[in-house]
């Protein structure tokens, strides 16, 4: 195992715990940024290079960025402490998490030893983008139209409130 | 290698108990996120594994519906900000009520 590899994984898991245990919103968005960074990292590292960029672009520039962005407009410091539950609902929420991750964990710890590491002599831009402009073309193609879509459902959602005004 | 495996359950994991856990919508959103980015972590490394380059595709496609998902849920998070000047879920029961 290599140190990079435990280290972007170090990382990770410290970026990650910090997005869901900060008690202020802002620093979870800035942690995900990061943990979205060290996944680039993590897909640099396994040899998709393509991957890694527009992760880093996308979901780290864009995504994370949309976020912080949002919370300029919204007043989130009215409840500081916004992770404060009952006792109860923080047992059932624990044990949820953990029963998954134990199942999930026994899943790959039975597995672990069929697993093989394929050389991907192709994994390069060009093998994938043949695949996409070929065989993946329809898809790709219903992408554009998702995110026009998108798009205009974003620019009606929130100008739907000209009819309906709130309070002044 | 075997670590990464490992890693994207974790976050998985921790993304559904933030999704549970958070209160305001934001941080909801964030959480899943994060179970996103564990999810499309497994697909690059079963890419890996077996060799077979549609799953980084798949990654791809995922990667153009968690941005669809962001962009609308954050515009509903606003919307419903300026009707009820809230984002914290306890207050917003209208289907409960």
């Amino acid at each position: 195992m290599m140190f990079v590899d435990v280290l972007l994984t170090v990382l990770t898991v410290a970026f990650a715990l910090l997005t869901v245990f900060s008690k202020k919103t802002v620093i979870s968005a800035f942690a995900l940024l990061m943990t979205l960074v060290c996944i680039g990292g993590i897909y640099y590292q396994l040899g998709s290079v393509f991957l890694s960029a527009i992760q880093v672009l996308v979901n780290a520039g864009a995504v994370a960025i949309l976020f912080v962005f949002v919370m300029m407009l919204i007043d989130l410091e009215k409840y500081p402490n916004n992770t404060e539950r009952s006792k109860i609902k923080l047992i059932i929420t624990v044990l949820t998490s953990l029963v998954s991750l134990g199942v999930l964990a026994l899943i790959i710890n039975n597995n672990i030893d069929t697993i093989t590491v394929v050389n991907l002599s192709d994994s390069s831009m060009k093998a994938l983008f043949d695949r996409l402009f070929t065989q993946y073309y329809i898809p790709f193609e219903l992408a554009t139209v998702l995110l026009l879509a998108a798009v205009v459902a974003v620019v009606v959602i929130a100008n739907n409130n000209k009819q309906h005004p709130g309070k002044e | 290698m075997s670590i990464y495996y490992y890693l994207s359950a974790f976050l998985f994991c921790l993304g559904l108990l933030g999704t549970i856990y958070k209160k305001d919508l934001i941080s909801i959103l964030l959480c899943l996120e994060l179970m996103l980015g564990g999810v499309a972590l497994l697909f690059v490394l079963f890419s890996r594994a077996t060799g077979f380059l549609d799953a980084q595709l798949q990654v791809f496609f995922i990667m153009i519906i968690s941005a669809c998902e962001v962009a609308i849920g954050l515009s509903m998070i606003i919307s419903l900000y300026r009707k009820k000047n809230t984002v914290y879920t306890d207050e917003l029961k209208i289907i409960s009520e």
